[in-house]
């Protein structure tokens, strides 16, 4: 919201008061401050100039050629195109070396031959609005010479409240209550505002029925007002200079002189109004009531609007005259020939007008106050301040009868108790009894004496939702002094430590992990799998958690997993560069299981991707992108602190985008830990990947199940071990696994390691086997070995080999 | 190289010490040092030992000076020797240093190097300096109840507050359950903390939280923040703002960085307010601050007696404090990154550049 301190200093004095200052107290003791202006500058560029004579321009039948007096010297010769100026008009002149808005820089110059030494300028090339269908006429009596600024006494500052830090205060939707609290935060007076209605003319006549037939409708006032009869016509289609100026400055466009007078009420006190043509409202008056199923009215845009039941009406007989709130009707509002009127000022329930507006998309200045909660005992002070300025600006208008209201004043509430030790307790500091009671009636709280602190009566504009508790006192009494001149304070120690979190632990052991040892670079991504993506990895039939209001088209999934999300950078980042292994800790929700309360269940898990460049077909088994991988999820599972026996199997199934058959699980105990798969051929073309990529998952909730000892130290050998190679020629199908546990077998206890170095397929071997072959540690914890336990070991893996259809081959080397 | 002739040839007489200690110093090599070596001072066919096994034919009273000479000469030549060796070891050394190859400004041989993500960097080092104070640091669900993101935080529906949250709503997984949405902030951790602790407390819950609006380098539709509440008997504003100083010299390792707080509304609180820090990067404005010296850091407040309700806490007894970080905030303010887009956009180039 825009406050002009011009407008402000109508309710209280700001002599000496610098603008910046001004708004360094708002910011620290009311409201944010956004930002702080001059008012429309350029006024200060230009001066007051008489225009003495207007001739045709010899050159251009549209431009004329005016002498106009500047106050000193020769007049000055401006050529203008403005059909309204005349001689004897004052205007508004930039002369040579003014800046104007858009850094227009007024110069002497040729116009089509004519010398022109300045510009008569409109009100839009001033930065006022946006009229231009001529020049800016100025009042008769505007001294000559003079900028314009100190000749209209124009000079004005605008300070930019942010809206959202006056959403609980409706009283400060008005330049009067920023008034009230600027005056509080001066130690100065508020001017009191003059509520009584003006006198009736005519008499006699008699009020407006009104009736409140919705609880959604708290107060309604009509009051019908008579314009004079022998008003001259277009008189009302411009307002003075100083309300046309003030209403810029609070950012509102002026339009004629009641919808002005309308907005200054409602800029001043906060308190919307409306203006029907009385000749629309019935004998039988105004019914404020629920719209009913499939009604239509038109609102004073030109649209049609179909209304529902939670809207609220006002009515005259049986037809809609406005949206509650939100606009007028069409039909209803004033026009030019209007000489008799009826004015609305009302308070509503905040949630049918927010409601509606926001249905019909209809936010406007008027349903932004009305969301506010107004303070219903506002609309009579508000109904004289219009009739008054009404008489004011236009002389002989007048209420034409008494004014009618409908609507209970709500109760007024009970006074808060204030306990002053509560007070001192909460603040951490102590605030003088005096003080207290000084600042919180100069906000208009009206304060008493007690045992053990305050009774203070709330004041009505404060009571609709802002004040109830002691709670909110405090904040008054806090913001007052100064939150700064509270001091600040420790809390006490507690001794015993923080409790530690496991999930959060073991996130960030495998993160240091991931990110340390391997390598990986830790990446955050979005939590909704786009569509493009969903389709890409053949995800999009999947069950999906999903946004109703997605913030762009596609984007309503929220991901199960983690892991698609990581597949979708590749295409970027694999433009900008070969190896990559990303891995990311997140959540993903399913939404197949919700809980009683309907949330859908969370699962906790690690992510990885890695892509390298193609290799040849016979590296995959060991030097590929899955292979590292698993050794990098093994690498994570031992750093998780599992103590117990892990293996990799043939995975069951995964998600569609990992290879059918190049897939396989990390289990414990039965349950799986780990999945790592390669991407599958047909989702890497649809993303247009040409890497070699494999990806996989650590599930943390899994993890977390299990007994996790951490490290434990295994003794070092003391006698020497032997080290030695052996091949197996296997079938192509025969798992690794299981050559290894002959391996193992054959050992008897003295297998302290078993490395694969190398897997190959081709020529030498039979069709359909492969050879595996192994480096091999055998230690014992009682002897030196010999070269005859070598060879005993070596009998008994050819024999066991023989019986499982492997074949030990060559002469092993020892 | 060596020649025949000299090996059982009589030696008649010492020869001159000085010719042959020249020889040494003109010997070119280790090779030519080792000739030198094995013709006169290997045993038993060196030219030494030759002489020595003269004595026996020398008269009695020759002996002694002859052995003596014939043992001097050896010392002077094994020394001599020694040190020529010495000096052409050093000499070697000297030119093996001299690589004229060695170029220091060629690039060194990149690691391939991981790193945390900037966030996790920030966010450790946030949940430090709170568990050091003894806070619990919590998690929440980013799929939430709108009971916990809205009606216990105050904010029932058309509450006009619920304007400026840009809500993800979340199609309905069970019929007539509560609605949920997409968490909006992190506060809603405030009353599942409440129900899960017992006062008196202290929690942070760092966290990812969604807003539906639109981007650009100032804003995210996905965001991080992190939520921070005290609860105790004797919370106050004096301590709110002591806590956030301590907290803010820690995070920006500044002794001297002053804080205000100012009004706010947040229908949580009360009394709520926004917390400025001194602008930690200049003294008289600059462009993170827009010139006004103070940077706009948290949201804050006392805990709203409602709120210790709806978490099952007696306000009568107890007062909170609570406070919501901009945690994607304070990475960019760290890291001077200026587009918010950056930290969940996974652009490799953009991480390692940080790494």
């Amino acid at each position: 919201m825009k406050i002009s301190l011009r407008w402000l200093a109508r309710h209280v004095d700001l002599a000496g008061v610098e603008p910046a200052e001004l708004a360094r107290l708002l910011t620290l003791h009311t409201a944010e401050v956004e930002g702080i202006e001059p008012f429309a500058p350029a006024l200060g560029q230009v001066v007051v100039g008489h225009v003495l004579s207007r001739e045709p321009h010899p050159n251009a039948d549209k431009l004329g050629v005016c002498r106009v007096d500047l106050g000193q010297g020769e007049p000055a010769q401006i050529v203008c195109g403005a059909a309204n100026v005349r001689a004897g008009h004052r205007v508004a002149v930039a002369v040579p070396g003014a800046v104007l808005p858009g850094d227009f820089k007024i110069k002497v110059s040729k116009i089509r031959g004519v010398e022109s030494a300045g510009m008569i300028c409109s009100e839009r090339e001033l930065g006022l609005g946006d009229e231009h269908a001529g020049i800016w006429v100025l009042p008769a009596d505007a001294p000559i010479g003079v900028p314009v600024t100190e000749a209209l006494d124009a000079s004005d500052w605008v300070v930019e409240i942010d809206n959202k830090s006056l959403t609980h205060r409706p009283d400060l939707w008005g330049h009067r209550g920023m008034a009230r609290e600027v005056a509080a935060l001066l130690g100065r007076e508020l001017r009191p505002l003059e509520t009584a209605l003006p006198k009736t003319h005519g008499g006699g006549e008699r009020p407006i029925p009104v009736a409140i037939d919705t609880p959604d409708c708290t107060r309604y006032l009509a009051l019908p007002l008579e314009l004079p009869a022998d008003l001259e016509p277009g008189s009302l289609a411009r307002s003075p200079d100083w309300l046309r100026l003030l209403l810029l400055a609070a950012g509102q466009r002026p339009i004629d002189l009641l919808v002005d007078l309308s907005n200054f009420v409602m800029l001043d006190l906060g308190q919307p109004n409306h203006l029907f043509d009385a000749r629309h409202i019935d004998a039988g008056g105004i019914a404020v009531r629920q719209a009913r199923a499939g009604e239509r009215m038109t609102t004073l845009d030109g649209a049609e609007r179909a209304l529902l039941p939670a809207d609220l009406l006002i009515t005259s007989g049986e037809r809609a005259v406005a949206l509650a709130g939100v606009m007028g009707g069409e039909d209803s509002k004033v026009v030019a020939d209007t000489r008799s009127l009826v004015l609305e000022v009302a308070t509503f329930r905040p949630t049918p007008v927010r409601r509606t507006a926001a249905r019909l998309d209809l936010r406007s200045e008027s349903s932004a106050r009305f969301e506010k909660s107004l303070d219903p005992h506002l609309v009579e002070p508000a109904a004289a301040h219009f009739a008054r300025l009404l008489a004011e600006l236009v002389p002989g208008a007048a209420p034409s009868g008494p004014v009618s209201v409908a609507g209970e004043l709500p109760p007024v509430p009970a006074p808060i108790e204030l306990d002053a030790a509560r007070l001192a307790a909460t603040l951490g500091a102590e605030v003088p009894g005096a003080r207290v009671e000084d600042l919180l009636t100069r906000l208009g709280f009206d304060v008493a004496v007690t045992a053990n602190g305050w009774r203070v009566g709330v004041p009505t504009w404060r009571a609709t939702r802002d004040v109830s508790l002691p709670e909110d006192l405090v904040e008054e009494v806090g913001r007052m002094v100064g939150y700064a001149s509270l001091g600040e304070a420790r809390m006490g120690a507690e001794l015993a430590p923080a409790p530690r979190d496991a999930r959060r632990e073991l996130a960030r052991a495998l993160a240091d992990a991931a990110a340390g040892s391997a390598g990986l670079l830790e990446v955050e991504t979005y939590s909704f799998l786009p569509a493009p993506l969903a389709r890409d990895l053949a995800l999009d039939e999947e069950p999906h958690v999903e946004v109703e209001n997605p913030v762009a088209e596609g984007w309503q999934r929220v991901r199960r997993s983690v892991l698609p999300s990581l597949v979708g950078l590749l295409p970027l980042n694999l433009r900008h560069g070969g190896d990559l292994g990303l891995f990311e800790i997140g959540k993903g929700y399913l939404p197949e299981s919700p809980n009683g309360r309907g949330e859908p269940a969370e699962v906790h898990e690690l992510a990885l991707v890695l892509a390298s460049p193609p290799v040849a077909e016979g590296r995959h088994a060991l030097g590929g992108a899955l292979a590292r991988l698993r050794g990098i999820v093994e690498l994570l599972v031992r750093r998780a602190g599992v103590g117990a026996q892990t293996a990799w199997e043939p995975a069951p199934g995964g998600p569609p985008f990992t290879h059918p058959t190049r897939r396989a699980s990390l289990s414990c105990g039965g349950r799986e830990l780990a999945f790592a798969a390669e991407l599958h051929p047909a989702a890497a073309r649809r993303l247009e990947l040409e890497a070699d990529v494999a990806v996989a998952t650590l599930n943390l909730d899994a993890l977390l199940g299990l007994e996790r000892p951490g490290a434990r130290h295994v003794p070092l050998p003391r006698f020497p071990g032997r080290s030695l190679d052996v091949a197996l020629a296997v079938p192509r199908s025969a798992p690794a696994a299981e050559a290894e546990a002959l391996i193992r077998a054959a050992g008897k206890g003295l297998v302290r390691r078993v490395e694969l170095f190398d897997l190959y397929r081709g020529p030498g071997l039979a069709e359909g086997q492969k050879s595996l072959a192994y480096n091999v540690l055998l230690v014992s914890e009682e002897r030196t070995l010999e070269e005859a336990d070598v060879r005993k070991f070596l009998e008994r893996l050819e024999r066991t080999s023989r019986d499982r259809g492997f074949e030990l081959r060559g002469s092993p080397r020892s | 190289m060596c020649p025949p002739q000299d090996s059982d040839a009589p030696l008649e007489a010492l020869p001159d010490l000085d010719p042959l200690l020249a020889e040494v110093q003109a010997a070119a090599n280790a090779e030519a040092l080792r000739e030198l070596e094995r013709l006169w001072l290997d045993r038993p066919g060196g030219r030494l030992a030759r002489l020595m096994g003269r004595i026996p034919t020398l008269a009695p009273e020759e002996r002694k000076a002859f052995g003596g000479a014939v043992n001097g000469l050896k010392r002077a030549l094994e020394g001599a020797l020694a040190e020529r060796r010495a000096a052409l070891e050093a000499a070697a050394l000297e030119a093996a240093l001299a690589d004229p190859d060695f170029d220091a400004t060629l690039p060194a041989a990149p690691v391939i190097a991981g790193a945390l993500h900037p966030l996790t960097r920030v966010r450790r080092e946030l949940e430090e300096i709170f568990t050091s104070m003894g806070y619990h640091v919590l998690d929440g669900p980013e799929v939430e109840l709108e009971h916990y993101n809205f009606e216990c935080l105050q904010i029932p529906a058309d509450h006009p507050a619920r304007d400026s949250q840009d809500t993800f709503y979340v199609r309905p997984l069970v019929p007539g359950a509560g609605r949920l949405v997409l968490r909006t902030h992190t506060s809603p951790v405030q009353v599942r903390a409440m129900e899960r602790l017992k006062p008196p407390f202290r929690a942070i819950a760092p966290g990812r939280v969604f807003r539906n609006e639109s981007t650009d380098a100032t804003h995210e539709h996905t965001f991080h923040q992190m939520e921070g509440l005290v609860v105790s008997e004797d919370a106050s504003v004096a301590q709110l703002v002591g806590t956030m100083k301590d907290f803010l010299r820690a995070v920006f390792r500044r002794e001297d960085l002053d804080v205000r707080l100012r009004p706010g509304y947040f229908p949580f609180v009360e009394p709520g307010f926004e917390l400025d820090a001194r602008c930690p990067f200049c003294k008289d404005g600059c462009r993170i601050c827009k010139g006004s010296t103070w940077i706009e850091l948290c949201p804050c407040g006392m805990v709203h007696p409602g709120v210790l309700r709806a978490g099952g806490i007696d306000p009568e007894r107890w007062r909170g404090f609570a406070f919501g970080l901009g945690l994607s905030r304070l990475v960019m303010l760290r890291y001077g990154i200026d587009d918010v887009r950056h930290l969940l956009g996974g652009d490799r180039r953009f991480l390692e550049a940080l790494s």
